[in-house]
């Protein structure tokens, strides 16, 4: 969206406030802790998601967030009320489900007006909000009498979000609502989320495994391993300055190095020869063994002359075309035979065709950091 | 190619023939018979006429026991139904303790021998003192049918998404509209079968009936006693129009079925 709205700017310059608090929430099914102890503010008006492989409890934290499931131990409240046992049907939330869950046996409209027709608004202020919430999620308004069965795997994602905004909720949950979808429509409908978030000002949460959805669509993201909470924080930080190895692993490729600091404070390769210039942990801790880790499009290959505080010789043994990016797989020496790094540049700066195999990578250590190891 | 694929064509129509053909002979045989001008069962029909089928229209006697048939089929299937529409539930949806256990003695009924389950029911009214009649014969009827109206049911359970219904709950509904605005809309064509089925199997049950219906009759009971003793060509004259009724009605529940769904696609 172009224009800018008055309440976008008032939602930018208001100081955030929690609008879902949680705190030590815990779920167990028997024996089996699905979610274990999550502490978690929610601003209103932000847009949080909450990423983590499968398994690793996101939709056991949703479930009991939208009061299909009961914590076992802990606190949700909402606007500082306790919501732990409030049924699904008394909160001012709605989840937009990983299947959709529309109404197969009726139409758009009244899959869009249903929130509704239960709240006994009348037939024609139904109809009428629900064209409104059609232009809104870019529905034509011919659809409101057409079988929902009949939609197009987009369209049903529209419907969706449209009964859900029909329900007026403070805080919509998104459970994977785009996954099986194709590339292509994936990506135009994160920005369309994006902007319809902007557009209405109420809080998002969203769970994905996909991390390049969570990237391109939150204010801030939660990184969910085994049930625990391991990272918060927004795009940047979760992508520069990841608080351990899972974390970085999960938010991109990477490259690592494992070094340790000598007495005389000079830190040298443990598993590859040579000595590296190391930036000091973000997390403070001061360590003596470590690893430094390089995202591949911080690394680049060094011509004659050129400079950089880290260098490794290697040769390019395989490239990947990422489309505008093209990766390079080199092999280094490494003390227990090989090991490979991973270069990433734009098309524009590739490597001749014709270009020596035999390489040499550099980086600076601000463009690195470091974990311990 | 071809000519395998024509002798498989063969063969397959060839069979869907004998089929029908064994299935629909007796059936025909019965037709027949009624159309038979002479009292007796007799093949080759020497003389057609229609009066069996007038006089077996005209009987007060046959009138009687066809509204106790209708009457006895209409009460089990509402009963059967609702009875059987949350038992499907029980049995597809929910899972509790104990749900197997009640997946197999649900089922249990269906494979008792009815004159064993008829005479054991009536030996049970009999020790409480009730008095049999075409409400205990409902009684009886349902205790046979409901487990295969929950069968029926169950089916259209299994295919239903239960987050359809956490949606519903969701966006405002309480329990009974979820099951009026969700649940039972997406039931309904489960329903409707399992309604059909226990309709025309209350409708067509001999060995339930003969134990429980005291001194009422139904339809298949009159045929029986009228074989044993007193044939008249109005057996099979009854007999034919009970299946062109059944038939009739098994038609207009397809009929209805498809109308709705043509309606609910458009």
């Amino acid at each position: 969206m172009l224009q800018t709205s008055p309440t976008e700017t008032a939602l930018v310059e208001a100081p955030p406030k929690p609008i879902l608090q949680l705190v030590g929430v815990r779920k167990t099914f028997g024996g089996f802790t699905a979610v274990e102890g999550i502490d978690l503010d929610v601003r209103a008006g932000e847009f949080l998601t909450i990423v983590g492989p499968s398994g690793s409890g996101k939709t056991t934290l949703l479930r009991m967030l939208a009061g299909m499931d009961t914590p076992s131990e802990g606190n949700i409240t909402l606007h500082g009320e306790l919501i732990n046992d409030v049924p699904p049907n008394r909160r001012p939330t709605c989840l937009v489900f990983q299947s959709l869950a529309l109404f197969p046996h009726k139409s758009v409209g009244e899959n869009i007006a249903f929130p509704l027709k239960v709240k006994g608004v009348d037939a024609a202020a139904r109809k009428a909000r629900a064209l409104e919430l059609m232009r809104v999620v870019r529905l034509p308004e011919s659809y409101f009498d057409k079988n929902v069965m009949k939609c197009s795997g987009g369209e049903r994602q529209r419907v969706a979000l449209a009964r859900a905004f029909a329900y007026d909720p403070e805080v919509l949950f998104f459970d994977e609502p785009l996954s099986a979808l194709d590339y292509k429509l994936k990506k135009a409908l994160e920005k369309e989320l994006k902007d319809l978030h902007r557009e209405t000002g109420k809080t998002f949460i969203y769970i994905t495994h996909s991390l390049e959805e969570a990237m391109v669509m939150s204010d801030r993201i939660g990184v969910m391993r085994a049930g625990r909470l391991v990272q918060v924080g927004t795009p940047e930080e979760i992508y520069g300055a990841p608080v351990d190895r899972f974390v970085c692993e999960f938010v991109g490729e990477v490259n690592t190095i494992k070094v340790g600091r000598g007495t005389d404070g000079v830190w040298s390769g443990r598993d590859v020869p040579g000595t590296f210039q190391v930036a000091p942990p973000r997390n403070g801790v001061a360590t003596d063994e470590a690893f430094i880790v390089v995202r591949p499009e911080f690394m680049r290959f060094l011509g004659p002359g050129d400079t950089a505080d880290n260098r490794l010789e290697g040769t390019v043994y395989n490239e990947y075309s990422l489309g505008s990016r093209i990766q390079y797989q080199v092999r280094v020496d490494a003390k227990d035979g090989e090991k490979v790094m991973l270069v990433e540049l734009s098309r524009a700066r590739a490597l001749p065709p014709s270009a020596d195999s035999q390489v040499t990578l550099g980086w600076d250590a601000a463009d690195a950091f470091t974990l311990e190891g | 190619m071809a000519i395998t694929h024509k002798r498989r064509d063969a063969a397959i129509w060839g069979w869907t023939l004998f089929v029908l053909v064994v299935i629909y002979l007796p059936i025909a045989c019965g037709a027949l018979a009624s159309f038979n001008k002479s009292r007796y069962f007799g093949f080759p029909v020497k003389q057609y006429s229609t009066d069996w089928w007038s006089k077996t229209v005209d009987s007060i006697e046959i009138g009687m026991i066809v509204k106790t048939s209708i009457l006895v089929a209409l009460l089990v299937t509402v009963v059967s139904v609702v009875i059987a529409t949350f038992g499907a539930l029980a049995f597809a949806r929910y899972d509790w303790k104990g749900r197997r256990l009640y997946q197999k003695l649900i089922l249990l009924p269906i494979f008792f021998p009815q004159p064993v389950l008829g005479l054991a029911m009536l030996l049970g009214f009999n020790a409480v003192g009730i008095q049999t009649s075409w409400a205990t014969a409902v009684f009886a009827h349902t205790v046979w049918i409901v487990p295969v109206v929950t069968l029926v049911i169950a089916i259209q359970v299994y295919g239903f998404d239960p987050s359809l219904e956490e949606a519903a709950f969701d966006l405002g509904c309480s329990r009974l509209q979820v099951l009026r605005e969700v649940t039972l809309p997406l039931l309904w064509p489960g329903i409707w079968s399992g309604m059909l089925f226990a309709f025309l199997l209350s409708w067509s049950n001999f060995p339930l009936s003969l134990y429980t219906t005291g001194a009422d009759s139904t339809i298949p009971e009159w045929l029986y006693a009228k074989m044993v003793a007193g044939y008249t060509p109005m057996v099979p004259a009854l007999g034919t129009m009970a299946t062109l009724g059944a038939a009739a009605l098994l038609l207009a529940g397809g009929l209805i079925g498809l109308l709705v769904r043509r309606r609910a696609a458009a």
